[in-house]
């Protein structure tokens, strides 16, 4: 049913928003962050390929000496080094500026670790003496071993395709089917962090201007509230994509610079039953949160006053990710189970657990239905709340004042 | 709001607790088309809490508040101007924005409300400062701006809550005016106030609240006559003998003030003094005033005036 002046509201609320200076400069000032960040990655990473591509081509002499007898003189002779006199000999070359370096490798270099000494050129240039000593090493080893591919095997850098499969015969998709459900608790942080403040305080608003009651003359405080949610959501939308400009214009256009992995996008696996379940959690606990804060808004005199409500509901968001470990490794364990079921808290760990499967269907149901039966009792809460509590201008709304009128009108 | 044929405000055994509370006892009152209706009474009398649930703001505990036959809707606010106690504006926003939300609020066409607002701006010297936000103006100039709202609807029924509180001359002048025009154009008028001149002058008819209840509703005759009508004020030497025909409502050395009961004949009193062997010096009758009535009502109140 369409509500009286819902579209007024709405319209209203999201255009003096969005007329703001204020608005966008905090909104740009985000991206502006994220762009500046981005450009000195990309020229940092820039100088960083240049300066590992002078290393890797720049020349250095050197000596050694090989208690272990893995070394090769053949390989340090590619490499152009020599082998030392002395290793008193050769240090004091090194500090006369005679020599560039000096790698001293003692009887069993797993153990005991390779002396090198060089000459100093500077905190980034001094590991390619460290770098040379290991590759110098290594390169031995493998022409010792005589295979490259025995020697690969050696250092363990194996391609391993993993397919698990399930009590129920399926074969489980893995970090692909964990990504897209968890994308609903990333959607509900930054939707908090976004607009929980605003939820807070736009109640307050009304109050604080002392135009509640010429308001409620003209909509009811449902309608009020529903306009200031739709809005709030239209205003966080936009926040959203701006924030994301920068992220997404790097990925597209600048994603060597950046060092982006191309992320495999197909090996994500979008499970419809995880997908329903993480939307309607965070569904639930947007509506639950929000009638929370709106509730909390309603309720108290000021913003100042309001805030201690803001920041229990933030710690009841935020203390899970203390306990994820667990959340996602022992899901039974008795934390676990509090603060799935707990209504605060069950948004985050439900969407946890719904992301690494471990929510069975019975929790989900049961959590899902606590989350939006709550909504509805706290929305309406807030409603009501709201018309008593907008006309109370200086002094918090008595709960003694929500009691049902003994007889109707 | 539909026209119907009986009163246009009809409030029947109105009762309103908050919690074990009682601010409402027992209320009921009619305001006619065309009228305007003084709601009096002292600090905590109930008027602002009358007000409020009858625009559905409060729910009553008990009774019946109708407007047009029916409870107040949100909807029927597009014919209601109303001037709060508690008067703001949203403070961040342009004058016009504001304006044009309460008049697209009220029902009026975007258009339509910018057009009138304009308008008014022009007529209280404000056409200026339609695009400054509203805190950037005076407490007088928010206040015209207030006025505009409410009636920027050409509402049927007018309620001013305190109207003249906190207003300065200037502001005063421009709200009787527009009391006048709206009442020229038809309107119906609820006024809570304390200004008792301006009652006297502008309405027809009032309810004085007490207790919960009504303690004097009707005409300003009529309560005039509830309360004696007659104020008598008396110099004299001797003892002042006690009468059916009056109340001594105050008494000073060789001074009192009588109130007339029962439309007493003024000769028929000044002979009882006289022939009780009082020496009467001075014998003045006046009409009392509503102001008279309402201290006399009040007066042993200790918060005689102020909201309730």
């Amino acid at each position: 049913m369409a509500r009286h002046n819902l579209g007024t509201v709405v319209s209203f609320e999201v255009t003096r928003t969005l007329t703001k200076r204020g608005f966008w400069i905090a909104t740009l000032i985000v991206p502006v962050i994220i762009g500046i960040v981005i450009g000195l990655v990309a020229l940092s990473n820039s100088a960083t390929d240049s300066s590992l591509d002078s290393q890797k081509n720049e020349k250095f002499s050197f000596s050694y000496s090989d208690e272990s007898g893995y070394v090769d003189p053949a390989v340090v002779a590619s490499f152009g080094g020599t082998k030392a006199a002395s290793r008193q000999e050769a240090i004091a070359a090194v500090k006369a500026g005679v020599l560039d370096a000096y790698f001293d490798y003692g009887s069993d270099p797993t153990k005991q670790p390779t002396e090198v000494y060089g000459v100093d050129r500077g905190i980034f240039n001094n590991g390619k003496y460290a770098s040379a000593a290991t590759r110098l090493l290594v390169a031995s080893a493998e022409a010792r071993v005589g295979d490259p591919k025995l020697a690969a095997l050696l250092q363990g850098n194996l391609p391993i395709d993993l397919t698990a499969i399930g009590p129920d015969g399926n074969i489980a998709s893995g970090i692909g089917s964990v990504i897209p459900p968890l994308i609903f608790l990333v959607i509900f942080y930054i939707v908090f962090l976004l607009l929980g403040n605003q939820m807070l305080n736009s109640p307050l608003e009304e109050k604080e201007n002392r135009v509640a009651e010429m308001i409620l003359t003209t909509l009811n405080p449902t309608t009020l509230i529903v306009g200031k949610v739709i809005s709030l959501f239209i205003i966080g939308v936009v926040q959203a994509l701006v924030f994301a400009a920068p992220i997404i214009i790097g990925y597209l256009f600048f994603r060597t610079a950046l060092n982006i992995p191309n992320f495999d996008l197909p090996v994500l696996v979008f499970e419809p039953g995880q997908m329903a379940v993480g939307a309607l959690l965070l569904i639930g606990g947007f509506a639950l949160f929000t009638g929370t804060l709106f509730a909390a808004g309603a309720i108290m005199p000021t913003v100042k006053d309001a805030s201690l409500i803001f920041g229990i509901l933030m710690v009841l968001i935020f203390v899970q990710l203390y306990a994820a470990t667990l959340i996602v490794s022992n899901p039974q364990a008795f934390i676990v189970q509090v603060f799935t079921y707990f209504p605060y808290s069950a948004p985050v760990t439900a969407m946890l657990r719904n992301g690494f499967g471990s929510l069975h269907p019975i929790e989900s149901t049961i959590v899902i239905v606590e989350l939006f039966a709550l909504s509805a009792i706290v929305l309406r809460l807030a409603v009501r709340l709201f018309r008593f509590g907008s006309i109370e201008y200086t002094k918090r709304v008595s709960l003694g004042r929500l009691l049902p009128p003994k007889q109707g009108n | 709001m539909p026209v119907t044929h009986e009163p246009l405000v009809h409030i029947d055994h109105f009762r309103m607790d908050f919690g074990r509370t009682t601010v409402v006892r027992d209320l009921s009152f009619d305001i006619n088309r065309g009228e305007t209706f003084g709601l009096l009474g002292s600090n905590g009398s109930g008027k602002t809490t009358t007000i409020r649930a009858l625009l559905g703001i409060y729910e009553p505990t008990g009774g019946t508040l109708r407007i047009n036959g029916r409870a107040f809707r949100p909807e029927d606010g597009e014919r209601l101007g109303y001037l709060p106690e508690e008067r703001g504006l949203y403070k961040k926003e342009s004058v016009i924005d504001v304006m044009t939300y309460f008049g697209r609020l009220k029902g009026l066409a975007k258009h339509d409300a910018v057009t009138w607002s304009l308008g008014y701006l022009e007529r209280v010297a404000l056409r200026d400062k339609a695009k400054l936000r509203v805190d950037k103006l005076s407490g007088g100039e928010q206040q015209k701006v207030q006025l505009g709202v409410t009636i920027m609807n050409h509402p049927e029924l007018l309620i001013l809550d305190e109207p003249t509180k906190g207003f300065d001359p200037v502001n005063r002048r421009l709200l009787m005016d527009i009391i006048d025009e709206q009442k020229e154009a038809g309107a119906t008028v609820l006024m809570v106030t304390h200004q008792m001149d301006e009652v006297e002058r502008l309405c027809d008819r009032v309810v004085l609240l007490k207790d919960g209840e009504a303690e004097a509703y009707g005409t300003i005759s009529e309560v005039q006559r509830k309360y004696g009508g007659t104020l008598i004020r008396l110099s004299y030497s001797g003892t002042v003998p006690t009468s059916s025909r009056y109340d001594i409502s105050l008494k000073e050395t060789n001074y009192a003030e009588l109130t007339v009961l029962d439309n007493s004949d003024d000769a028929v009193i000044l002979k009882e003094l006289v022939d009780a062997g009082l020496l009467v010096s001075g014998f003045v009758t006046s009409k009392l005033s509503l102001e008279d009535i309402f201290v006399r009502v009040y007066g042993a109140q200790n918060d005689v005036v102020g909201v309730g």
